[in-house]
């Protein structure tokens, strides 16, 4: 199977105020394509730190980091934008749609940064929005939207790209358990039917079991 | 990402974040209108004001051009140093670069037509006048040397003077009094219009050997000239200039003892080289020469020279700097509205740190933000210059409704415009820097 992601040794620290805190400290990780892993720790234990690793939003400070047979950890952040645009599609615990922008015109930005037109943006967008069964809202603002329903919107816009890995920060921390089951609902049939590699971070057992793997860190090791 | 290959376009993310910034914009409709009020208000004031500036420029220029091009004066500042009535005609013979001269005769004096009885202003010509000032006759025609020469008893009338006598109709070739002497008119002049041309439009104009005889005068104080350039205007100023000083040579010692003597030699025979010929003499190029310079404001002089393009490009000049000073002035106040667009620019990119963050991780780059935010800042910039020009024009308009002579100045528009989007672009970069630069991870976490 081929490895999507590969973290040999990964250790991050960063300032906070005066003090230097030492969040990862030697991470190693390797992630299957279509496997669906979840980060589980207390809080400080540095999941959070990690995801943003992965998801290239920060660069490790010793570390070697592959990302879908791309070397990440050198690259500068245009570089890194561009990963981001094409491999990565993140699903955040608060949504963070653009509130001026309805459903589909969310869906298509990442599509847009790629600098793809119109006609065949709307397309996939189209679709990503049926598969997350939002066919009909397409035209909504996120204001008009449940917070379910803008969950659903949110992750249309991570899986239009069709990104390496889908990342998720606690992707049902804000909604209430039967809307939070029916968007992992959405993720197992992203995973099993599509064969998507998902990771998410989560504090909820339950949440955590949906996936096939839980990694479990604890101040900055994984257990 | 390789299928959609052939339907990519990199105008596609331009597109996009013009939108954006113009969502940005109209995601505050109140903020965004204060902000572009800012700039309005700057550029109107600075149309309108170096429009005022203009307006009095030109009202000066088109003063002093009503009165000729290419004038020369030569003004005596002491009756006892007042030219010999045919003295011109020697200076045109002297002068190389003098085409035209008369003698002046500037007095007030009764008149009678038909019934009525009044005072008039009189000015004394030759035949050259109308050549001298460019003045054109819109009916009769000019007198003509013999009638200078003959004293004759006719009269040319300014403009409101002629259209005051017959209600509109023509007077020529009627006959008024003036001081005792029965005149014909002969020719009426062309209008120049209020405060230009000396209040020509006003006067009666006869020759100035009838005009002596009215005044009681043997001489005058004034000659005027004129040239075919402003090279020769120029060349003649510096010529007579030098007659002048060598005459005033004499002068100097003759005019505490007798003014009348000195008055009639100096007048007769201006070239006898009589000890010290001035230094300066040697200097024949023609360079505007500023101690000859001023004849209306500076009595200090005995014998002024100048030549109205002198006096134009000094008033021009004094006007230009008033306007530009006007202009700075409203200038500055355009700078505070650009200092307003950067703090609102600062407040929005706060404001709006987690879209910037989501954005980031959607794949956006340092530079779409980058853009972004410098748009917004132009779009203020770019909407609060058009709508100050055309507020800065209406209130052109209302100034020239009441009275105040404006006019809408292309450099106004041109030094506002540059003003506004420099100053839209200058104190838009930091706050776009700030939102472009913001780390992804901090963008995301901050609320």
């Amino acid at each position: 199977m081929d490895k999507v992601i590969k973290m040999d040794n990964i250790y991050k620290n960063y300032k906070l105020g005066q003090v230097n805190v030492e969040a990862l400290k030697g991470i190693n990780l390797e992630v299957e394509k279509g496997e669906f892993i979840s980060i589980m720790g207390p809080s400080g234990s540095g999941k959070s730190t990690l995801l943003n690793l992965i998801g290239c939003l920060d660069k490790p400070t010793k570390g070697l980091y592959e990302l879908d047979g791309n070397r990440v950890e050198k690259l500068n952040d245009y570089q890194l934008s561009e990963i981001r645009n094409n491999f990565l599609g993140f699903v955040f615990q608060s949504f963070n749609l653009l509130s001026s922008l309805n459903a589909i015109k969310n869906v298509e930005i990442p599509l847009i940064y790629r600098g793809i037109r119109k006609k065949v943006r709307k397309e996939l967008c189209k679709e990503a929005l049926e598969v997350v069964g939002l066919g009909d809202r397409m035209h909504h603002l996120p204001n008009q939207l449940s917070g379910g329903q803008q969950q659903r919107v949110a992750i249309a816009r991570a899986i239009v790209g069709k990104p390496a890995v889908i990342l998720a920060d606690e992707p049902t921390g804000a909604l209430d358990s039967k809307t939070g089951n029916d968007i992992m609902d959405i993720f197992q049939k992203l995973n099993k039917e599509n064969n998507m590699t998902i990771v998410q971070v989560t504090h909820e057992e339950d949440i955590a079991k949906i996936g096939n793997r839980i990694i479990r860190l604890i101040d900055g090791y994984i257990q | 990402m390789k299928e959609y290959e052939g339907s990519k376009s990199s105008l596609v993310r331009l597109y996009f974040t013009a939108k954006m910034a113009l969502n940005g914009l109209t995601s505050n409709l109140l903020r965004t209108f204060l902000t572009v009020l800012g700039i309005l208000i700057g550029v109107a004031s600075v149309v309108s004001l170096m429009g005022i500036g203009e307006g009095a420029r030109r009202t000066v220029v088109e003063q002093f051009e009503s009165l000729g091009k290419n004038v020369v004066i030569v003004k005596s500042n002491q009756p006892a140093l007042n030219f010999e009535p045919e003295e011109y005609i020697e200076l045109l013979d002297r002068v190389d670069g003098l085409e035209y001269a008369t003698s002046i005769v500037n007095t007030e004096t009764n008149i009678r037509w038909r019934r009525s009885r009044g005072e008039i202003e009189i000015l004394g010509v030759n035949e050259q006048y109308p050549i001298i000032r460019d003045h054109e006759l819109i009916d009769g025609n000019f007198f003509s040397s013999l009638h200078v020469k003959q004293r004759s008893p006719v009269a040319i009338l300014g403009y409101n003077v002629a259209v005051s006598l017959l209600n509109g109709r023509s007077p020529v070739g009627q006959s008024m009094t003036i001081d005792g002497i029965s005149y014909r008119i002969i020719g009426v002049l062309a209008r120049k219009g209020n405060g230009k041309g000396e209040g020509i439009d006003n006067k009666v104009i006869i020759p100035y050997t009838s005009a002596m005889k009215i005044d009681g005068n043997r001489t005058v104080s004034e000659i005027w000239g004129k040239s075919d350039s402003p090279e020769n205007a120029a060349l003649s100023i510096v010529q007579l200039g030098r007659i002048y000083k060598r005459q005033l040579g004499i002068y100097d010692k003759d005019t505490d003892t007798g003014g009348e003597d000195g008055n009639e030699g100096g007048g007769e025979e201006p070239g006898i080289p009589i000890e010290e010929p001035i230094k300066e003499v040697g200097t024949a190029k023609p360079q505007p020469q500023s101690q000859n310079n001023p004849i209306f404001d500076n009595s200090d002089d005995l014998i002024t020279v100048t030549s109205l393009n002198q006096l134009v490009k000094e008033a021009d000049n004094a006007n230009r700097v008033m306007t530009l000073l006007l202009g700075g002035i409203a200038a500055v106040s355009l700078l505070v509205g650009g200092l307003g667009i950067m703090n609102i620019m600062l407040v929005a990119v706060s404001e709006r740190t987690s879209e910037i963050g989501v954005r980031r991780a959607l794949g956006a780059k340092k530079y779409d933000l980058l853009i972004q935010f410098m748009l917004e800042a132009l779009y203020v910039s770019i909407i609060g210059c058009i709508i100050g020009i055309a507020v800065g024009i209406y209130v052109i308009n209302l100034f020239n409704r009441n009275g105040l002579d404006a006019v809408v100045s292309l450099q106004a528009v041109k030094i506002s415009t540059v003003v506004a989007l420099t100053s839209g672009l200058l104190f838009g970069v930091y706050p776009a820097y700030m939102a472009s630069n913001l780390p992804p991870v901090e963008a995301l976490n901050r609320k």
